[in-house]
């Protein structure tokens, strides 16, 4: 395939709108190549999206699906002779979580949470969702034998049972939520710092936050701990952001990447007391990023309307189904996890939403390098997916912002900086954000750029970025973006102007670290005892079998196999 | 005012979607627009004209000038009227489930009975049955948060379960008996029973439910004073308490 005379946007290979020709040879980027040609001319072109932080499959998604038929009903659209029937709009059936990326332009998306005990059901469900590559991050924040493992400073068990856990889920990387916040919550409690003691075990989450950190590390994983803070969705848990981020600046990195991803940043850069003095600390957050290179994060933007709020932070969840008296959904995962389920709707006249919103935006344009902050919405907690045009014209446009400040709630020129910040994104920021950004901190080495060898998911939109204005024809590059003139996955046209031509199945990315079996082998005499004595499963039961996978993509890392090649 | 009307061809075995029989639809349309109107026959999609037989004024009119008159029995028709603003449609014989849902404004009036989830989520307009009525009458469908919102609907015979359940605003009275839970969730809108009741208000947070009969009333109720009204004792309760609610329920005290 030749995609001809497209402005390209590859920022990973330090390409800034060129006009170039592109090339796909069996589904890779290439030097040159023979077949269809796609007429780009003039228009914008970048690599398939890539999103690092969604909730696309899983418990939590489909619980949230059980909880509102409501939601269900909208968003349906009939078969077609290529697409199956689509449903919902902020938890939508596995195939629209496919045909609705696809359209964007992405071809790439990764759960982010998932604890072991329920990873079948996550590959399940990430094995009917078409078209996009896929993988899912573990949970281990909470888990009984992590726990033990940094009680008993035994960072090399540790490590062991953190390779053994990403291979029994089947797991990309090492997802972390409110640490030890689970676990107290399983007698109504929460830890409320990072050094406060999880009841019965005698460690804090600022020791379990660095005890995986380290193993991470250990373990040459292609992707840092992503984190989720203690106190996240709190005003005032601004300082539990910087004290977190503050515990890790020492650690050594095992490849060029951050120490840490922070998710959904927008939850966590909150100042005040109460709700009644609520205000953005965007900018100390983003200082801190500016100042700092051991740290990436993720907006978590939220935008007003329907959402369905779902996280392995249960007590959060408790908070938000009795600030809304909405449905609830409470969830234990007996020794590794406690979730909520909580469906939102977020309003522009109601303060706390309006500054919210606020805060995303802030964090995204007073963030000095793109490659530290990637575009999300933490979907569908703060807004579904399907959304992502609006936040990036938001992100580009002054105008578009004070348009919209002008519809909310009067003080937030007052608790944020918004009204003042005069930066609009460019198109490099926003493959950078969207691409590149996410690819890199991922590890994901064949994605997010158009270098020979590359995967070859690109994205042509109907857009010309040499004649568009985006801060005034906003509206126009909304619906560009929503919409790709073509999404090419793997060399296949797999959507043209919204229209989903073809639905390959997408692979399943997960990483296989392997450890010293000498540690391997402690660990197993701890879990064969934890599985006899408090598991509903026996252990032979509990791994996700290979079956699960029709299309897993296996990454190697771990001690003995040779470093990884550094990403660029 | 242009009048149309329909008439099913024959005794439906498979129940038919016909959300395009609305003043609505109609209102731009000539007769031969009309009959080609789309419905849905189980799995398969036809024409409106396939199923029944219309005739009328040809010549478009907006939407309160039409009148549709639906002969015979639709109760194997759903979706009547749905997301009807203005106009009438009048039915001479009974209706299938989810008649009127969505309605906005205009009148909808049956003259047999009506099935279930009659004008759930309804935001305007008014609903007249002569006959009964099916469970969910102007309630929310599966996991809404808020169903009626507005408008009048009332029932001259009896309602099944559920009625006005999650309901928001609008008023709703049944001249007869209610099945079980009416008024469940309500958050804002009247409703009124003539006859008995079972455990009406569960979960009710604010709004009104008089029960003129006989009703079993949940524990969670606080018994309050007795009231008048029109020369009749209600006792007044209070509730519902589990929901820390401020809804107000009266049953009749004569009766029992
Ligand atoms: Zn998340």
């Amino acid at each position: 395939m030749i995609i001809k005379g497209g402005i390209v946007y590859d920022p990973a290979n330090g390409i800034y709108g060129e006009e170039m020709d592109l090339f796909v040879d069996q589904g890779r980027m290439a030097e040159q190549a023979k077949g269809e040609e796609i007429d780009a001319r003039g228009l914008l072109v970048m690599p398939g999206g890539v999103d690092a932080h969604s909730h696309i499959a899983g418990k939590k998604v489909n619980t949230g699906r059980i909880m509102r038929p409501d939601d269900s009903r909208q968003g349906t659209q009939s078969r077609t002779s290529v697409c199956r029937p689509s449903t919902g709009y902020t938890v939508p059936n596995c195939y629209a979580m496919g045909y609705r990326y696809a359209r964007m332009g992405y071809t790439t998306a990764f759960e982010a949470a998932t604890p072991i005990l329920e990873a079948r059901h996550t590959h399940e469900e990430l094995a009917e969702i078409p078209i996009i590559d896929k993988g899912a991050l573990t949970l281990f924040g909470s888990n009984w034998q992590v726990m033990e493992c940094v009680r008993d400073k035994d960072l090399s068990k540790l490590a062991a049972y953190v390779a053994w856990g990403l291979r029994a889920a089947r797991g990309y990387g090492v997802k972390i939520v409110n640490p030890g916040g689970g676990e107290a919550w399983g007698f109504g409690g929460n830890v409320k710092g990072i050094n406060d003691t999880v009841p019965g075990f005698d460690v804090t989450p600022a020791e379990i936050i660095r005890g995986l950190a380290k193993a991470n590390e250990m373990l040459h994983l292609p992707h840092s701990i992503h984190l989720h803070f203690n106190n996240l969705g709190k005003p005032g848990n601004y300082t539990t952001a910087i004290e977190t981020l503050d515990l890790l600046r020492d650690i050594k990195p095992s490849r060029m990447r951050q120490i840490v991803h922070v998710t959904h940043m927008q939850f966590s850069a909150y100042g005040g007391t109460s709700w009644r003095d609520f205000e953005s600390k965007a900018p100390v957050i983003a200082d801190y990023f500016n100042n700092h290179n051991h740290a990436t994060m993720d907006m978590g933007q939220l935008l007003f309307g329907s959402a369905t709020t779902m996280t392995a932070d249960a007590p959060l969840e408790y908070g938000n189904a009795r600030l809304t008296h909405n449905k609830w959904s409470n969830h234990d995962i007996e020794l590794e996890e406690s979730s909520g389920v909580v469906p939102m709707t977020y309003f522009r006249k109601m303060l706390v939403n309006a500054v919210q919103w606020a805060i995303g935006l802030e964090l995204a344009l007073l963030v000095k390098d793109p490659w530290k902050i990637l575009m999300t919405t933490d979907s569908p907690n703060g807004s579904p997916f399907v959304n992502y045009p609006e936040v990036i014209t938001l992100l580009m446009s002054k105008p578009k912002r004070d348009a919209e400040m002008a519809t909310l709630h009067e003080q937030v020129p007052k608790r944020t900086t918004l009204a003042g910040i005069e930066r609009e994104l460019d198109w490099t920021d926003i493959a950078i954000m969207t691409r590149a950004a996410p690819a890199r901190i991922l590890g994901l080495q064949d994605k997010g750029h158009l270098g020979t060898g590359a995967d070859g998911d690109v994205t042509v939109y109907n857009l010309r970025p040499e004649e568009v204005d985006a801060s005034q024809d906003h509206a126009l590059v909304k619906k560009a973006l929503a919409n790709a003139l073509y999404t090419i996955k793997g060399g296949v046209v797999v959507s043209k102007e919204g229209q989903i031509l073809a639905t390959p199945p997408g692979r399943t990315f997960w990483v296989d670290a392997a450890v010293p079996p000498a540690d391997a082998d402690r660990l197993m005499l701890d879990l064969e005892d934890k599985f006899a004595k408090y598991y509903s499963i026996q252990l032979s039961n509990y791994a996700v079998q290979d079956a699960y996978l029709p299309h897993a993509k296996a990454i190697r890392a771990g001690l003995p196999v040779e470093p990884l090649p550094e990403v660029a | 005012m242009r009048t149309i009307t329909i008439t099913p061809r024959e005794e439906f075995r498979i129940s038919v979607e016909a959300e395009n029989i609305s003043s609505d639809k109609f209102a731009s349309l000539n007769i031969e627009q009309i009959k080609s109107l789309a419905v849905w026959q189980g799995n398969r999609q036809k024409a409106l004209s396939d199923l029944f037989a219309i005739e009328g004024d040809d010549a478009p009119a907006t939407a309160e000038e039409i009148t549709i008159r639906l002969l015979g029995d639709f109760s194997s028709v759903k979706r009547i009227a749905e997301g009807m603003t203005a106009g009438l449609v009048e039915v001479q014989g009974s209706v299938g489930m989810h008649a009127g849902n969505n309605m906005k404004g205009g009148l909808l009036s049956i003259t047999g009975d009506a099935d279930d989830w009659l004008a759930r989520e309804m935001r305007g307009g008014k609903v007249v049955v002569m006959g009964d009525a099916g469970n969910y009458v102007g309630s929310g469908y599966r996991g809404e948060k808020c169903g009626m919102r507005g408008g009048e609907i009332e029932i001259k015979g009896s309602a099944g379960a559920y009625v006005g359940e999650h309901l928001c605003g609008g008023s709703i009275s049944i001249g007869g008996n209610a099945g079980d839970f009416p008024g469940a969730a309500n958050q804002g809108g009247t409703i009124f029973i003539g006859g008995s009741t079972y455990l009406p208000g569960a979960e009710m947070s604010k709004g009104a439910i008089t029960v003129k009969g006989e009703a079993k009333v949940l524990p969670s109720f606080q018994k309050m004073e007795i009231v008048q009204i029109d020369g009749v004792d209600f006792q007044k309760y209070a509730g519902d308490l589990v929901d820390n609610g401020k809804g107000e329920l009266l049953v009749g005290v004569g009766s029992s």
